[in-house]
């Protein structure tokens, strides 16, 4: 070739930059820009989080929570320890956050298509508000429950313009209240304190999942539940068609036959009255045990059974909640009251004075009859405020139709849904995180709602637009008292239930002449929440510090005033499978299933996500002939729906459970189109007493649907298989040894632990790490945890967790750090549903450190399993070789979307595709603690690692617990020594800083055998799938022989 | 053995370097559009990352690590049908080993593809190497991983320079048949090769010196590969007869591949005279044998889970035959217990039909029998909440066609390019010519 030196040095240099081009640019790792401050915010150090107390937006339950802001955006919420109504956050509240950054947010007032100022979007509202009053129109309110603060505004409001208020919730409480008022008198509903609870008697209510009150109701029974507290564990039972998150933690499950649980709850009573020769016995002459044993299709010795329990020792009946909402729920509720009388609960664990209000309730008759008005032409301006009347109403209901009747729907939504319609006008009142407000339920506690980011939009919260609507309404000062009132169903007025609803405690009106909707919150606790000692302003630095002020009243008891015992409802009566709706553990009533992240978290009990199911018993399965690949068609008088179905012995033979939530039409790219909207088929047939909505009142005609199912579970087999994973032991064995040094051979990792190995001569091949100072692990007790699943949500907010999406969760990539198992074993009365959240362990002997052939993986000083992303190849051979599976790969490019991107963790990497991942005992946050202490010299307390990371925080029955194993005296070391602690698969010898406490269960008493028990780490004798028969072989008392466990893992394979 | 002369030999086992003909050029291009159009696969999965994939964790492992290791596994038949077979002075194996060499290091080749198609960030594959670096980063020597990196580049190493070594002879063969540039290649790469007493003198020791160590390595590699697995803990795994077994199953796919291989060779380069049926013969009593060793090792993996009484062994033992996975082990099981058992009958291990297609059916149970430890194993681990069922999807099919295209067009080009008989060999194992031949010597 004829090339001269000029000509060659061009070709290479051309050659040699086309190479660093080309190297360069690398898409797989894109290039950021990281910007300095041009102005520096005030208070704002760039690294370092600013926390708010706030309150939690997302229901009205209103509980306390932290917000974190990094550089001047939240990027977590967390439970509020100074609050005294609860623990942690759970899923639904933690994924708030998610909501404030949807990228379905609009940018500011919207209708038609076209974006609004301010200013006219008000002139609009108060325009066609004075045009429907000069009508002689209604002006109309269809929102969510609002307590403190909006509730008074809106009443002053309300009664200022003649507003018509309804606030209306599916699942709500209204049949409870009507109970209240039926069996007390009065108009709020009574607290439950379940920690003082021997025995709990529930008829249906979610108090661990969706229902009101739920937080205060997991930390009382999970204080219940441990029997280091009081030395007892309670008993739970649980009279309902279909095992949820709170019957799954059920000792003794007792579904009735469809519709009689009124007539179980009377026999009950009877039973109960009887035993404790109740004063007013004579109220349940009438009632007939044994035809209600017939009815019910429960024994009479087990009404009989239950009464004792519920008559010896302290103990609680709670009303009717979602699965138990037929036509006579109210009088269910009512009936509970009646018990929890005969037992002796009122005033015990069933208070008053510390009691709960919602603030105005109104029944879904009320809603009904609005819309029907609507649909007349009646209602000239309707505000629809968090409620979504045309996804919440059944589908007979026709709420579309009665919207397109209104003059104006004035929506306050962040981003549309099924009830907008081009001609709404949709106000984003902004998230509950950039607003402020406050909630008051329990009395005298008040949550303080305090922004902790400026809104990402044009955003102005529900109360600005009131008082400035008021303004150019130019609304009188009220000069008499706010008019809230309690009606029920036949839209009457209940007198006298103001006076104990706290927020309408007779006080001054506000007014409406304030400058805007933070000054109204100040003013409103200036003048009814604070006690006047001091001034006020020290005062509110400290509630703004605290996130409000918690003094609940003290607990009273009221008088009984049941006067007659209800007339027992007809069966729901039919050959075809009884109808139960309830709803989801992650969306409640569909409001949140626009949140990814809430969609992809398994449920609890299906362990699916990203869809719709029904559940049925797996007899109905094999009678219907279905493959696991079939849909199954439900059909009712009303309408059908075709979802896929998981089969599970936690569900009546004769029923089928369809979860509500998904279903909707137009709720963003997240929620549409996905699973159906079960009240499709069920009529608007009500509950008498309350007006409530009755969804557990028909038969539905079930058959196989050439469909493909798209229902799938995460947990991949139904039962542990005789396996020792999810370890219970029996209440009495818990109870005989709460906290006792028994110790076990399972504690294999520290040296006085080691001890009995040394003597018995047994050494490890590899020496142990060392940990000098840290040795960080982690106590989860299964005893009190429900699956809920509040750990995976804070857990994925804390880490950068991504969503996968449903094709990819499908294929088991969810990216979720924590997976929470969940076996169903049993049937019937001993059904046995555990949970076991499974993270990384950071053995010290781990299994996937060893063989990553680039050391991506190793074992730090601290005792954590630590991952270098960074160097990661991809070989995947450590989540092979972990026998706990909680290693993730990341198997694409997982991708935010835009706005999602500002929620973002900055502490935490964001892992690139191809890289292995998983729990890292959040070593920011461990870090970070270290860090400080240091500053001090001292290590760091046990205090303030207890809780330290995500999933602990987070916990609403605070069953993890964090700590450090070096500090002999800190809670995690003294749970480990707890009998009931053990070590998942122990006998591998992996030496895990994560340890189980073994859930105690009533039924497993008396010989049961008792799964696995810890001091085998061995299966139980025969297959607990069978319905654990009851074995000749004496129960083990706990752990204190180290004769196996690290030994032969297996003394009984037969699973 | 008809009456062939030396230049009989040199002729016939030269002809496919000479004449390419049309079924050649044929396959060669087919076997290119293949390799081309499923490489498509894997450039697809380095975009989109290994979710394009079918793995469902707990199942991390999957085609490709099944497919790695049949590769291995088919590479050990050349080395050991050349150096052992060689030391014990087997006489049959002068006509195959030339073939079964090559075939051991493409299939080495084609199975050292798989480590980078694997793993998530194949761009920093090389992360597996230990070299110096300004990051002081350094590899893990404990993980089996590792030993695997050095396992399969020693074998590589070893077995390609004893393929050389072979070859020498042979390619001073070709080089005097040839002119020009041809001639000038093949020159260099006979490295000066005279025939002569004393070349042939060194020659036979250096080959004999290599032959011993590569014996060994027949034995390590697949026992370092099977460690990968056996150094787990997973149940299925965790396993002390892993290395033995997963030897007699690499020498046992690798023979039924030599005989998938060298039939259609021999029939479509007319090399009928050297490699005849007298060869194919042996390979399937070697497959009969080492099949047998695999049933046994099979019998013995249950009969040990059940001994050891450890309910998650014995659980994953289980699944194996009764779970979703039971196709596969039925296939496996069928393929390399029982299909084998008909060359006991030796009108069909002397038939062409009755060996190609049972050694077809080898092929494919040993995939299988690789594809049931590694995905049954993973999809039935500890934790039963973790059981899932893994299938694959079309891109690694796609790379699974691919990695049989890269083998084939190596293979076919090494008949193209080299005496694919050894022609020394053969020539060794004649009659010498006489200067006087007698008459009737000549028929």
């Amino acid at each position: 070739m004829d090339l001269n030196r000029r000509d060659f040095l061009k070709s290479a240099s051309l050659a040699t930059a086309a190479t660093a081009t080309a190297c360069t640019i690398d898409a797989r790792t894109p290039i950021e820009h990281v910007l300095p401050y041009v102005q520096m915010p005030e208070d704002e150090l760039p690294g370092t989080a600013t926390y708010f107390s706030t309150a939690c937006g997302e229901c009205a339950s209103g509980c306390g929570a932290v917000a974190r802001a990094k550089e001047g955006r939240v990027v977590m919420v967390e439970g509020n320890p100074d609050w005294t109504e609860g623990h942690g956050l759970c899923t639904r509240g933690h994924f708030g956050l998610v909501g404030a950054y949807s990228p379905e947010r609009v940018e500011g007032p919207v209708t038609g298509g076209a974006n609004l100022d301010w200013d006219t979007a008000l002139q609009r509202v108060a325009e066609a508000v004075k045009a429907a009053q000069a009508a002689g129109k209604s002006v109309a309110w269809l929102g969510n429950y609002r307590t403190g603060s909006l509730d008074t505004l809106l009443g002053e409001f309300g009664t200022a313009t003649g507003l018509r208020r309804v606030h209306w919730e599916a699942f709500g409480v209204e049949s409870l209240l009507a109970a209240s008022r039926a069996a007390f008198g009065v108009a709020t509903l009574p607290t439950y304190e379940l920690a003082n609870a021997q025995v709990i008697l529930s008829f249906g209510m979610d108090f661990l999942g969706t229902a009101y009150g739920a937080m205060g109701m997991s930390k009382g029974w999970s204080s219940a539940k441990n029997p280091a507290n009081g030395g007892f564990v309670t008993r739970l039972v649980c009279v309902e068609p279909r095992a949820g998150v709170t019957a799954a933690q059920s000792d003794h499950f007792l579904p009735p036959n469809p519709g009689t649980e009124l007539a179980v709850a009377l026999a009950i009573a009877k039973l109960a009255a009887d035993k404790v020769k109740y004063p007013n016995a004579a109220l349940l002459a009438a009632v007939d045990v044994s035809a209600a044993a017939q009815a019910s299709g429960i024994s009479e010795e087990k009404l009989n059974e239950v009464a004792v329990w519920i008559t010896d020792k302290a103990s609680v009946i709670l009303p009717g909640g979602p699965a138990n909402a037929g036509t006579s729920s109210s009088d269910l509720a009512a009936v509970t009251y009646l018990l929890n009388d005969i037992c002796g609960n009122i005033g015990k664990t069933v208070v008053f004075g510390k009691e709960q209000s919602y603030g105005t309730v109104s029944a879904y008759a009320d809603a009904k009859a609005l819309l029907d008005d609507a649909r007349a032409g009646k209602v000239g301006v309707l505000f629809i405020d968090g409620a979504n009347p045309v996804y919440n109403l059944p589908a007979e209901d026709k709420a579309a139709e009665a919207l397109a009747a209104v003059g104006l729907v004035v929506q306050f939504a962040n981003e549309p849904d099924d009830s907008t319609t081009p001609a709404t006008l949709l106000l984003p009142p902004g998230s509950s995180l950039e607003g402020w407000g406050d909630a008051n339920v329990t009395s005298g506690v008040h949550t303080l709602q305090q922004p902790g980011m400026t809104p990402l939009k044009l955003s102005r919260t529900v109360g600005d637009v009131l008082l400035g609507v008021a303004k150019l309404l130019a609304l009188p000062e009220p000069s008499a008292r706010s008019n809230v009132e309690f009606s029920v169903g036949d839209g009457s007025v209940v007198p006298g239930s103001e006076v104990y609803t706290p927020s309408t405690v007779a006080q001054q009106p506000m007014g409406f002449a304030h400058e805007s909707f933070r000054v109204y919150v100040q003013e409103r606790w200036k003048r009814r929440v604070w006690d006047g000692v001091g001034t006020f302003d020290t005062w509110w630095v400290g509630v703004r510090q605290k996130g409000g002020s918690f003094n609940p009243a003290a607990a009273s008891a009221l008088p009984l005033t049941l006067a007659a015992l209800p007339a027992l409802p007809a069966a729901i009566a039919g050959a075809e499978l009884a109808l139960c709706i309830f709803p989801s553990s992650n969306f409640g009533d569909g409001r949140y299933s626009n949140r990814p992240w809430a969609q992809e978290l398994p449920d609890p009990i299906s362990t699916s996500s990203w869809g719709s199911w029904a559940e049925i018993h797996p007899k109905t399965v094999a009678a219907l002939g279905l493959r696991e690949t079939d849909s199954i068609k439900v059909k009712t008088a009303v309408g059908e729906v075709t979802l896929g179905y998981f089969a599970t012995p936690g569900v009546r033979e004769d029923t089928v459970a369809i979860v509500y939530g998904n279903g909707h039409t137009n709720v963003g790219r997240y929620g549409t189109g996905r699973g159906v909207n079960p009240l499709s088929l069920i009529s608007s047939a009500v509950d008498g007493g309350s007006g409530a909505l009755a969804t557990y009142t028909t038969r539905a005609a079930v058959t196989r649907s050439d469909v493909t199912s798209d229902f799938f579970a995460l947990s991949g087999n139904l039962t542990m298989d005789g396996r020792p994973v999810a370890v219970a032991c029996s209440a009495d064995e818990a109870v005989a040894q709460p906290t006792g040094k028994a110790g076990s051979v399972l504690h294999l990792h520290e040296p006085e632990w080691d001890k009995r190995l040394d003597d018995a001569n047994i050494h490890d091949f590899f020496p142990e790490p060392q940990h000098p100072t840290y040795r960080f692990a982690m106590a989860i007790d299964l005893n009190s945890c429900t699956g809920c699943g509040a750990c995976i949500a804070a857990c994925a907010l804390e880490n950068n967790i991504p969503f996968v999406g449903p094709d990819q969760v499908r294929r088991g990539r969810g990216m979720s750090w924590i997976r929470m198992d969940r076996f169903i074993e049993g049937e019937g009365e001993h059904l046995d549903i555990r949970h076991l959240p499974s993270m990384c362990q950071h053995c010290s002997h781990a299994p996937c450190e060893g063989v990553c052939p680039v050391l991506a993986t190793y074992h730090n000083l601290d005792g954590l399993n630590a991952m270098i992303y960074n160097r990661c190849v991809g070989t995947r051979y450590c989540a092979n070789n972990c026998p706990y599976t909680v290693r993730r790969f990341n198997y694409h490019t997982w991708t935010w979307p835009e706005s999602m991107y500002l929620m973002l963790n900055p502490d935490v990497s964001v892992r690139e595709m191809g890289v292995m991942e998983k729990c890292t005992y959040c070593v920011q946050r461990t870090r970070s603690v270290k860090d400080s202490w240091r500053d001090v010299h001292e290590t760091v307390p046990d205090k303030a690692l207890e809780k330290l990371t995500a999933c602990a925080s987070a916990c609403p029955t605070q069953s993890i617990t964090f700590g450090n194993l070096k500090d002999s005296a800190g809670t995690v070391s003294k749970l480990f020594l707890n009998p009931r602690t053990y070590t998942l698969f122990g006998e591998l010898n992996t030496k895990p800083g994560t340890r189980y406490l073994a859930k105690a269960r009533h039924h497993l008493a008396g010989g049961a055998p008792a799964h696995g028990s810890p001091a085998h780490g061995s299966p139980a004798h025969g297959s607990p799938a069978h319905g654990a028969p009851a074995h000749g072989e004496p129960t083990h008392g706990l752990p204190a022989a180290p004769e196996s466990g690290h030994g032969s893992p297996a003394e009984h394979k037969e699973g | 053995m008809k009456n062939l002369t030396y230049k009989d030999v040199n002729k016939d086992v030269l002809r496919p370097l000479f004449t390419p003909d049309y079924a050649y050029l044929g396959v060669l291009g087919a076997t290119l559009t293949v390799l081309v159009v499923t490489g498509l696969c894997w450039l697809y999965q380095m975009v989109y990352g290994l979710g394009v994939a079918g793995y469902h964790p707990p199942v991390f492992w999957g085609v490709y690590i099944t497919t790695f290791v049949f590769w291995i596994g088919i590479g050990h038949a050349g080395t050991l049908i050349s150096a052992v077979l060689f030391l014990t002075r087997s006489r049959w194996r002068t006509g195959v080993y030339r073939a079964a060499e090559a075939m051991t290091i493409f299939a080495v080749m084609t199975a050292a593809l798989f480590p980078a198609i694997h793993v998530g960030r194949a761009w920093y594959a090389y992360w597996l190497f230990p070299y110096p670096n300004q990051r002081q980063l350094w590899q893990n020597f404990k993980s089996p991983l590792m030993w695997d990196v050095f396992a399969v580049s020693t074998y590589f190493t070893v077995s390609t320079i004893f393929f050389a070594i072979g070859l020498v002879p042979d390619i001073a063969s070709v080089r005097d048949s040839t002119t020009g540039f041809t001639k000038k290649l093949y020159g260099v790469m006979a490295m000066g090769w005279r025939g002569t007493d004393r070349q042939w003198h060194h020659y036979m020791a250096a080959y004999g010196f290599f032959a011993a160590i590569a014996t060994p390595l027949v034995l390590s590699v697949h026992s370092v590969v099977s460690w990968d697995f056996a150094m787990a803990d997973t149940p299925g795994w965790h396993s002390t007869i892993f290395p033995p077994y997963f030897v007699a199953g690499a020498i046992f796919s690798g023979c039924a591949m030599v005989i998938t291989l060298m039939l259609p060779l021999s029939i479509l380069f007319k090399l009928e005279d050297y490699i005849h049926v007298w060869h194919f013969e042996h390979l399937a009593k070697l497959c009969v044998f080492t099949g047998g060793i695999l049933t046994y090792a099979y019998g013995t993996e249950y009969y040990v889970a059940w001994y050891s009484d450890n309910q998650y062994e014995w659980g994953t033992f289980m699944d194996r035959v009764y779970g979703k996975y039971w196709w596969v082990f039925a296939v496996m099981v069928f393929c390399n217990c029982i299909a084998p058992l008909v060359w006991w009958f030796k009108k069909v291990r002397t038939n062409y039909v009755g060996l190609f297609v049972v050694s077809l059916i080898i092929n494919v149970g040993m995939w299988f029998e690789r594809f049931n430890i590694i995905a049954s194993s993973l999809a039935h681990n500890f934790d039963p909440a973790g059981w899932v069922y893994y299938y694959p999807t079309w891109v690694e099919g796609g790379i699974l066609v691919m990695s049989f295209a890269w083998f084939f067009l190596w293979f076919l080009l090494f008949v193209k390019i080299m005496p694919s008989v050894a022609i020394a060999e053969v020539k060794e194992a004649m009659r010498p010519p006489l200067k006087y031949e007698p008459e009737h010597a000549a028929k």
